[in-house]
């Protein structure tokens, strides 16, 4: 069996408004068996249906679907402690970020905790009210740190903004993060794969084959069979990728053994996998990716 | 029963006559203050009043108010103090200051090797890095410490802790994540030094000791009380407490109780539940109210602090080029927040440090008015360091008060001036005299356990403006007097919590809450006033003294 896995912690954040509610209620119908927490400022504005709702106390609301929604009520310190005190442990933290959190801020919990790891700082700019928030007088510099921690930037809400003003929107972000991956929602519609990465903490479960191509139009999933090679190689060929590969995961061999790879914007995680790698390697990514037979190429 | 206490000088606060000798007490209320003629009056009607001797050569005050303070304080008493100056216990035990970061290793050895359970973790705390320039604590000094269990030292700051190698393995400290608050040497290495609440959360996960829930047990509250008593309080503020269901009976139980010594106000986390809801909860918590205990208040953190880089200012933000701080809640949720509390008719105590957040609490504020016109809402400002004569003015003419912060004048003030604010605003810090000056309801505080709960400390540190470098804040205009500050700490802080009628002077009909003093701090004056012997204290009418005092 694997060893301890630590669990992890993706953390949403971005202006007031920006749409992180409605893509946390977007990933939490996905979550497929996936145990997922959400520390999340305000249950109400969640809007979970009354059936969902298993069972109800204090500040934690259990799903049906297996999930746990805490409400943080101004206390992260406190809501950490209970979320790591659940029976079972969650397989993965998503923390809804209030709008003037620095992000960062919220990673250093998992740098100290032995059952944690941050997967992945994920920053919308919602693209109807970017050109207000970059100026906003008293949050300016706190909306710019939020984009500049973010491990995946995020436009949001592009259904309200012109063409000319997304475009430039876009150009802006990829000249100023040319290595952060970025990707596009409408209401909160996003892959629950590209955000948390693939059934992150189940590697037996990886799937021998997902469809390549298009999830939806603004993402799109490879997979491959690669034959024993290198970590370091593996890491190599994913950076000549960015920042068009959002999420990788794999269960390969090299001279050192089997391991597991997961790749989440240019953060690279590795360990040991105890049993027969499969050899399956999954990518996702922007559209921007190379097409299928160039992958297959590069790997 | 009616005694009436003779004293060699008895300071009311109440301007009709401000100086007496004799305090007549009944049913735990003051029948009549003045001389031993004006008592005899009030025996046709009310029977013989025995005559009390006890303080005939004490100096009586209303009791002291601490209007912010949390109780918190009480909390840390049961491991070891290992702070730079004596610091008396709850059970009035004189731990002495420690002067070197050698004196504090060698302290944590001695008690290493006098404890019977060598493997549980060591938890110091009150440690003051300010006053050890040459170097700072690392993890090599705790791990002489030992290294087969935890050793913890937290700062008096509470924004920091050391932690032993043994404790950063624990949390499997993690280097890939370049968090900005881990200290880390040149090398990349951890020295064992955690800011924020990281420090405490790491510490929780590793020890299993909760910190949390000895810091709302019944144990915690009793400590707190004794050591606002032994310093004269007797009306004491918990300035945020997010009152989780049910946790007000067992909290009333603790101080209804005869010998709990103590009044508290408690202020409801007013963003730990959405307006609505907390503002129905705030409704419940105070169908608990009794004479000792208040949830009156709402309070809401919206920066963070000075010295820790976290408060917001106004442009050119902080002096050493440090980036402007963070806030803590949006600005437009704090607005909402203010606009649910004051059309419910509750009083919200804000905490802003920076300049930036003053102005943009005080915006908030303003809308919240409009919106809900309310002539007494008396919300106030807490700590409120950098605000400017224009700040007062505003707050003067939307009738919000404040408490300043002033023992910080005397432990970061030499850090204001070279670091954080520098010499020309750090001139204005906590500026009670322009408070007053401007027409401001004026209170000062500690915000123990950050800076030691002593009002009369407090009330010094607002009339000399000195910092423990020894350097003066200022140019004059900011001081305030002997009687302003005793007045900041009585019926200043009583105001603040609406408590006016009841408590904050000494006067027919309200409650005898009462400070006994070995001197009376207006013959002592400026320079003497934080060294004035506190013997102990009267609350509605009973008295606790404090052991060996003279
Ligand atoms: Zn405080």
């Amino acid at each position: 069996m694997p060893t301890l896995r630590k669990i992890p912690l993706t953390i949403i954040s971005g202006f007031l408004g920006s749409g992180k509610t409605s893509l946390l209620n977007h990933l939490l119908t996905q979550a497929d068996g996936r145990r997922i927490t959400a520390m999340v400022n305000d249950f109400g504005a969640l809007n979970i249906d009354a059936e969902l709702i298993a069972e109800k106390h204090g500040n934690q609301i259990a799903l049906t679907n297996g999930c746990v929604c805490c409400s943080i009520g101004d206390d992260l310190m406190r809501t950490f402690i209970e979320v790591m005190q659940q029976d079972p442990l969650p397989e993965h933290i998503i923390i809804e970020a209030s709008g003037v959190a620095e992000p960062t801020r919220i990673a250093g919990f998992a740098s100290v905790d032995p059952q944690m790891r941050l997967d992945g700082i994920v920053t919308l700019v919602d693209a109807s009210a970017h050109h207000l928030h970059s100026k906003d007088p008293h949050l300016a510099d706190n909306y710019a740190k939020q984009i500049a921690a973010a491990h995946l930037l995020v436009i949001s809400k592009t259904d309200l903004a012109d063409a000319e003003t997304l475009a430039t929107l876009r150009d802006e972000l990829r000249a100023a993060y040319p290595q952060v991956p970025l990707a596009e929602t409408m209401h909160g519609h996003m892959p629950i794969d590209a955000v948390l990465g693939l059934n992150a903490d189940a590697p037996h479960d990886l799937p021998s084959g997902p469809p390549s191509g298009p999830m939806d139009h603004n993402f799109v999933q490879w997979a491959g069979h690669l034959s024993p090679v290198p970590r370091h190689e593996v890491i190599k060929r994913l950076e000549t990728l960015r920042p068009h590969v959002l999420r990788a995961k794999g269960i390969l061999t090299d001279c050192d053994g089997a391991y597991v790879i997961h790749y989440a914007a240019g953060r690279v995680e590795i360990e040991p996998f105890d049993g027969d790698a499969s050899g399956h390697f999954v990518l996702i990514g922007t559209p921007a990716l190379p097409d299928n037979e160039a992958l297959a190429q590069l790997f | 029963m009616s005694i009436i206490y003779q004293a060699k000088s008895i300071r009311t606060m109440n301007p009709h006559l401000p100086h007496a000798t004799h305090i007549a007490v009944r049913d735990g209320h003051i029948l009549a203050v003045g001389t031993k003629d004006d008592m005899d009056g009030w025996q046709a009607a009310w029977g013989p009043l025995e005559l009390n001797t006890d303080f005939a050569t004490r100096s009586l005050l209303p009791g002291f108010i601490e209007g912010h303070s949390h109780m918190m304080e009480g909390m840390f008493w049961d491991y070891h103090y290992v702070g730079f100056y004596d610091r008396e216990g709850p059970d009035g035990t004189v731990w002495p200051g420690l002067k070197s970061i050698d004196e504090v290793v060698a302290k944590l050895k001695e008690i290493q090797a006098n404890r019977k359970d060598k493997d549980a973790p060591l938890l110091a705390w009150g440690f003051d890095p300010i006053y050890f320039t040459d170097r700072r604590m690392n993890d090599a000094d705790l791990d002489s410490v030992s290294t087969d269990c935890a050793v913890i030292v937290l700062h008096a700051s509470l924004h920091i802790l050391n932690a032993n190698n043994f404790v950063m393995e624990a949390a499997d400290v993690k280097g890939a994540d370049n968090s900005e608050f881990i200290r880390r040497d040149e090398n990349g290495k951890p020295t064992g030094e955690f800011l924020g609440q990281l420090g405490f959360y790491m510490a929780m996960r590793t020890t299993g000791i909760n910190l949390l829930a000895i810091a709302s047990s019944p144990e915690t509250l009793v400590n707190f009380a004794n050591v606002a008593r032994q310093t004269g309080v007797t009306t004491a503020t918990d300035l945020v407490n997010p009152m989780p269901e049910g946790s007000e009976k067992p909290m009333r139980e603790t101080i209804d109780a005869d010998d709990f010594p103590m009044r508290l106000v408690v202020a409801f986390q007013g963003n730990s539940k959405e307006p609505d809801e907390a503002v129905a909860r705030m409704q419940e918590l105070q169908e608990s109210n009794s004479d000792k205990l208040r949830f009156s208040l709402i309070k809401m953190v919206a920066d963070g602090s000075i010295q820790g880089f976290s408060a917001r200012l106004k442009w050119p933000h902080y002096y050493n080029g440090a980036e402007n701080g963070l806030w803590y809640i949006e600005p437009e949720r704090l607005g909402e927040y203010l606009k649910a509390y004051t059309k419910a008719g509750m009083q919200v105590h804000v905490h802003t440090n920076g300049d930036e957040c003053t102005e943009v609490a005080l915006d908030k504020i303003e809308e919240a008015l409009r919106a809900h016109p309310w002539p007494d809402h008396r919300h106030t400002l807490q700590h409120c360091q950098m605000a400017t004569r224009a700040h007062f003015k505003r707050m003067k003419s939307l009738g919000v008060g404040v408490n300043l912060f002033s023992n910080h004048l005397y432990y970061w003030g030499d850090a204001h001036i070279n670091i954080t604010m520098g010499p020309e605003r750090a001139a204005r810090l906590d500026d009670a005299g322009g408070a007053l000056a401007e027409g401001v309801p004026l209170a000062i505080h500690s915000d123990a356990p950050v800076t030691a709960l002593a009002p009369l400390f407090t009330a010094w540190c607002a009339v000399n403006r000195r910092s423990s470098g020894g350097v003066t804040l200022g140019n004059g205009t900011q001081n305030i007097s002997v009687e302003e500050a005793l007045y900041a700490i009585t019926m200043g802080a009583a105001y603040s919590l609406k408590m006016e009628n009841e408590v904050g002077s000494l006067e027919t009909g309200k409650r005898a809450d009462i400070a006994i003093l070995a001197e009376d701090p207006i013959d002592v004056g400026a320079e003497g006033l934080k060294d004035i012997s506190v013997i102990g204290t009267m609350l509605g009418g009973i008295v606790h003294l404090n052991q060996g005092r003279d």
